[in-house]
């Protein structure tokens, strides 16, 4: 039998889930990583955006709001604020985060990445509400 | 000798209060056990985050943060009161106002602007009679506080006090320690004093390097980690009050039971007795009616 990942997803409410993978791909801070079995140890920052676990050749998305992944072994610690399934993603209320932050004047360093952080993590949403 | 009838209906509205109260004790332990649940599921958050900050130190990182470090003037302070939505829950509300009214004078005092921030009905209404107007409240916080929820507030902190609108965040809330011991605490929040447990850092030394890849960097990794632990540690003030208010309404509750199981012993003794008495007073009257006849 092939080697399995185990995947293990915690919110601050919660263990989402814990399931054996066979391949899992996290939305990383700068990119998308895929993690097969025997992945060298790794703690990632995870960004917004698309977590894809393939298990038996299904696949279920979900919506991953920051956070961290630490991969040690054949297992993945997910660590993130919110874990939301892609296909119950509130895009009406991501859509008017997205306005209302791109109405927000920003005038100081701060202000900007705060805005700018609202703007990624809004269009992360529909993006992956978009896909399913 | 009191009126028998009188004391029966004061034992009836007596059985009533106990079945309510009695009610309330089982409410209130099927939520505490549920409270106790969600506070264990986000202590298994908070042990990650500790974990990852000690494999962070070991690859020799130094600990550093905005967040960390005090602003060089306190001129903002803001002081968050956790408080119950509900009463009948013994000391619970009073206690937490205690201190929070405390700290509140003591930053009035050394702070040129204090905001205030009540959660729940009770911390509400018992600043507006100390004539203390609340800045801001929130009753949307029930026995099953939602992260979602907290982390609005969280963010808005973190987010204020990135932009320097805020320079000391104050929590007054129940800390819960075990089902027997409940504690009223202020904690000061921002500045976060340390992230996880302070002794952490100093205990990964002697286990070498860390066998881990930081993507994109430990640095940027660490960027993460300080608000993240900031924004599970004010929602662990919030669930801990929710398990403290429901331990407390359970042992208030259960006591009001134990002391109409009391009161009902008592009354129905006297009962009994009024009862037996007004008969044999009766007894009396005839035999003495019969005897008066028969001569």
């Amino acid at each position: 039998m092939a080697q399995q990942l185990q995947c293990i997803v915690v919110t601050p409410e919660a263990t989402v889930q814990d399931e054996s993978a066979d391949f899992v791909v996290l939305p990383l801070y700068d990119g998308e990583i895929g993690i097969a079995p025997s992945h060298t140890p790794l703690i990632g920052r995870l960004g917004y955006g698309e977590m894809r676990i393939v298990a038996g050749g299904t696949t279920s998305r979900f919506y991953v709001d920051g956070g961290f992944a630490q991969v040690s072994g054949d297992v993945i610690n997910v660590l993130t604020n919110r874990a939301v399934p892609a296909e119950k993603i509130d895009a009406a209320a991501a859509q008017a985060q997205l306005e209302k932050a791109q109405a927000q004047p920003a005038n100081s360093d701060e202000a900007i990445a705060i805005r700018d952080r609202d703007i990624a993590q809004a269009r992360a949403q529909l993006r992956v509400a978009g896909r399913a | 000798m009191a009126n028998p009838r009188q004391l029966d209906n004061r034992r009836k509205s007596i059985r009533n209060i106990r079945k309510i109260t009695r009610t309330m004790e089982l409410i209130a332990t099927a939520r505490f056990k549920k409270a106790m649940d969600r506070a264990a599921a986000a202590t298994a958050y908070t042990d990650r985050i500790t974990a990852l900050v000690k494999d962070l130190s070991r690859a020799g990182l130094e600990v550093s943060h905005p967040l960390l470090e005090e602003h060089e003037t306190t001129e903002r302070a803001v002081l968050l009161v956790l408080t119950g939505n509900r009463g009948l829950c013994g000391g619970y509300n009073s206690n937490v106002i205690r201190e929070g009214v405390a700290r509140f004078r003591q930053l009035k005092a050394e702070v040129p602007r204090v905001t205030l921030e009540v959660s729940g009905k009770r911390g509400i209404s018992s600043f507006r009679f100390r004539k203390i107007e609340p800045d801001r409240t929130f009753t949307n916080f029930e026995d099953r506080p939602a992260f979602a929820e907290v982390e609005v507030l969280a963010n808005r902190y973190l987010d204020n006090y990135a932009l320097g609108k805020l320079d000391r965040l104050d929590v007054a809330y129940t800390s819960f320690h075990n089902v027997a011991r409940q504690t009223a605490v202020v904690e000061t929040l921002l500045p976060l004093g340390s992230i996880g447990g302070a002794d952490t850092t100093a205990s990964g030394e002697t286990e070498g390097p860390s066998p881990y890849e930081f993507l994109p960097s430990a640095e940027s990794i660490l960027e993460e980690v300080v608000p993240s632990s900031f924004r599970v540690r004010l929602f662990k003030c919030f669930l801990d009050s929710a398990v403290s208010e429901q331990v407390a309404r359970m042992v208030a509750m259960k006591a009001a039971t134990d002391a109409a199981d009391d009161m009902i012993r008592d009354l129905s003794m006297t009962y009994n007795r009024a009862r037996q008495g007004r008969i044999t007073s009766e007894l009396l009257d005839v035999i003495g009616g019969v005897e008066a006849l028969s001569t």
